[in-house]
């Protein structure tokens, strides 16, 4: 039941909870992640092959060809969620149904900037974010520009004898170092960025389970994105800087309203995949 | 429990009892063998009192001695006695020592058919003071060779000789010789190689002979996986030496740069699982040649830009002409060699410590914020 709750200027309805994503994008996600672990699991084995925790790893999993042979299974797969995500980006802007929500826009350099200065201290207010913040967008963007660095190179390393018919030879080394350095730089932008950014962070801790749930509470889509927030209930951002007692919690669960309410629980997930 | 309320002297009387026991036990075996061993000693006092070589070479100096065998063979038994003593063993031992069943005069008679059959059961006698070397060959591939029916592989004699035997250290051309023996199309290979022709031209002492790369007394086979896997570390034994490389002008790099592409790390990785892999993988000799090995800027190289294209196709069947380069021939890319690989190298060298500092300055800025606000 949602409530329609009296107090303001217009009725607002208010929801304990929003869809964030749909289930396709929440696959979407679980594959992309289950790739990327193995993916590493096998391919940083082969990139320290001196380590002896490389060698461990190699042996356990039934040696070098057999690691190698995982590894290209998981890159087909990850091949394919890429081409999934496009086409699914492809499809919604055909249905006329595409939100550019992760698009970057000169906005998002102007967050960051006035993120510096509440970090910092010379500023109290704290940026205001849409669907999405800036850190999402960069850690979205440099998925999508690594992905496309991590796929192209793969397939340099696992067909070079094609690459090389067009290509100097050069290029084959090249898109060993470019695969290496590319894949450790992801493995170190998830381990602090993403790791602190959904999980280890104060504000997040012990973890934002939305892109597994699907959904995002009332308060943490107010808090965190209070412009998509002001989309989907209404209201403005005078509104939500009231101190919290004023604001009318809602009490009820996340069924939509009965008839002409808005199906704002369907709303928030637009038709544009993510991996924000 | 039950020895609980037994009486506790007892159980010392069983405990000293058992020891002392013990020590006589003891004490009898030790007598017994020594009184085994003097007993032994008096047969031998009663053997024969050892031939000398004049008695022995009362026939054996007669240059038409000779033996008839029952395949029709006939073996000569002479010995010349001077180069027998210019040998390693000729200030040492003499004929009875070696030859000491026939210390008797008519000798037993042989239980042999060929004149191989006297040869390989003559060998043995060699043991008898180089068991070690002797149990050494029994591991090798040439004994493998004798259990499965050929009787030809080489034993001690065959490349020793039996009575002029030298060090065969002291000369490493001799080495090659004597493998040549047997194995005379690699032999040939061998001498026109870049090592081999070093050492047949000048008696270069760092270049490889056959024991060096195959081993001495237990030769193992050189067609093994196992063979296969070493033989990289085997090659870099020199090849890795700066020192020695050096005094060549040859890249000492060669290993590591192998190690760190592809071919040498999937090498690597078969070397160290426990169960025996067959690498497909090029190790050193299948694109530098095995025996025939030539200088990497002979226009006969295999390795040289214009033949590695067929080298690269032995494998890479599909290779095209741009092909060879994706290899960046035991160079570490730089400027000059690989400028496109360099680059994409030191852009990450700065990418990725650039990003993680950061990130982890706005994670540490974010935290710090959030402290202050509570």
């Amino acid at each position: 039941m949602a409530q329609v709750v009296a107090g303001s200027r217009r009725a607002t309805l208010i929801q304990r909870e929003f869809v964030r994503f749909k289930v396709s994008q929440r696959l979407e996600h679980l594959l992309t992640m289950i790739c990327f672990g193995v993916l590493l699991l096998t391919g940083l084995p082969q990139k320290f092959n001196d380590a002896s925790v490389s060698v461990w790893v190699v042996n356990s999993l039934g040696g070098i060809d057999n690691v190698r042979l995982v590894h290209r299974v998981f890159a087909t797969m990850f091949i394919f969620s890429a081409f999934y995500h496009v086409g699914a980006i492809g499809l919604s802007v055909v249905r006329g149904k595409f939100n550019p929500s992760m698009a970057p826009t000169l906005r998002d350099f102007a967050d960051a900037l006035v993120m510096l200065r509440y970090s910092v201290g010379l500023s109290n207010s704290k940026p205001r974010f849409g669907r999405y913040d800036y850190r999402q967008k960069f850690e979205y963007w440099g998925i999508v520009y690594g992905g496309i660095i991590m796929i192209v190179s793969g397939l340099t390393l696992w067909f070079p004898t094609y690459v090389t018919r067009i290509l100097p030879g050069e290029v084959v080394p090249a898109a060993k170092e470019m695969h290496s350095g590319e894949a450790l730089l992801a493995l170190m932008v998830i381990v602090t960025w993403h790791m602190y950014s959904v999980v280890l962070s104060p504000s997040h801790f012990p973890g934002d389970w939305s892109i597994f749930t699907g959904k995002i509470s009332h308060e943490k889509l107010r808090e965190e994105h209070p412009l998509e927030y002001i989309a989907l209930v209404g209201g403005n951002l005078e509104e939500l800087e009231e101190p919290p007692d004023r604001v009318q919690t809602p009490t009820a669960a996340t069924a939509s309203p009965p008839g002409g309410g808005p199906e704002r629980a369907g709303e928030s997930a637009r038709d544009e995949p993510s991996r924000g | 429990m039950r020895s609980a309320s037994w009486p506790r002297w007892l159980l010392v009387w069983l405990a000293m009892g058992s020891l002392v026991l013990a020590v006589l036990l003891v004490l009898v075996r030790g007598g017994l063998a020594s009184a085994g061993q003097t007993s032994e000693a008096p047969v031998s006092a009663q053997a024969p009192a050892a031939m000398s070589d004049d008695e022995c070479l009362r026939c054996h100096s007669d240059p038409d001695a000779s033996l008839s065998l029952p395949s029709g063979e006939t073996i000569s038994l002479y010995s010349d006695p001077a180069v027998f003593r210019r040998s390693v063993h000729g200030d040492k031992l003499n004929c009875a020592d070696c030859h000491v069943r026939n210390q008797t005069v008519p000798h037993p008679s042989l239980n042999v058919v060929t004149a191989r059959d006297f040869h390989r059961a003559e060998y043995e006698l060699c043991k008898r003071c180089h068991f070690e070397n002797y149990t050494r060959t029994l591991d090798s591939m040439h004994f493998d060779v004798v259990a499965a029916g050929n009787p030809f592989a080489p034993v001690c004699t065959d490349c020793h000789t039996a009575h002029s035997v030298t060090r065969l250290t002291e000369s490493r051309v001799q080495i090659a010789k004597t493998c040549s023996q047997c194995h005379s199309t690699i032999y040939n290979d061998y001498v026109q190689s870049v090592h081999g022709s070093a050492l047949q031209s000048e008696g270069n002492p760092d270049v490889p002979v056959c024991t060096t790369c195959h081993g001495v007394h237990n030769i193992q086979s050189a067609t093994t996986a196992t063979f296969r896997l070493a033989s990289v570390d085997m090659c870099a034994q020199c090849h890795a030496n700066k020192e020695l490389m050096d005094k060549y002008g040859i890249s000492s790099n060669v290993l590591k740069t192998y190690l760190n592409d592809f071919h040498g790390k999937t090498v690597g990785f078969y070397q160290k699982q426990s169960s025996q892999v067959w690498a497909e993988t090029p190790v050193c000799f299948d694109c530098h040649g095995v025996h025939n090995i030539t200088r990497v800027d002979d226009p006969n190289s295999p390795v040289i830009k214009e033949n590695l294209l067929p080298t690269c196709r032995q494998c890479h069947a599909d290779a095209g002409a741009n092909f060879p380069s994706a290899w960046l021939s035991h160079y570490e890319p730089s400027l000059q060699k690989a400028p496109i690989v360099f680059f994409v190298k030191e852009y990450y060298r700065f990418l990725i410590p650039l990003m993680i500092m950061g990130l982890i300055m706005h994670i540490s800025l974010d935290l710090w914020r959030l402290a202050r606000n509570r």
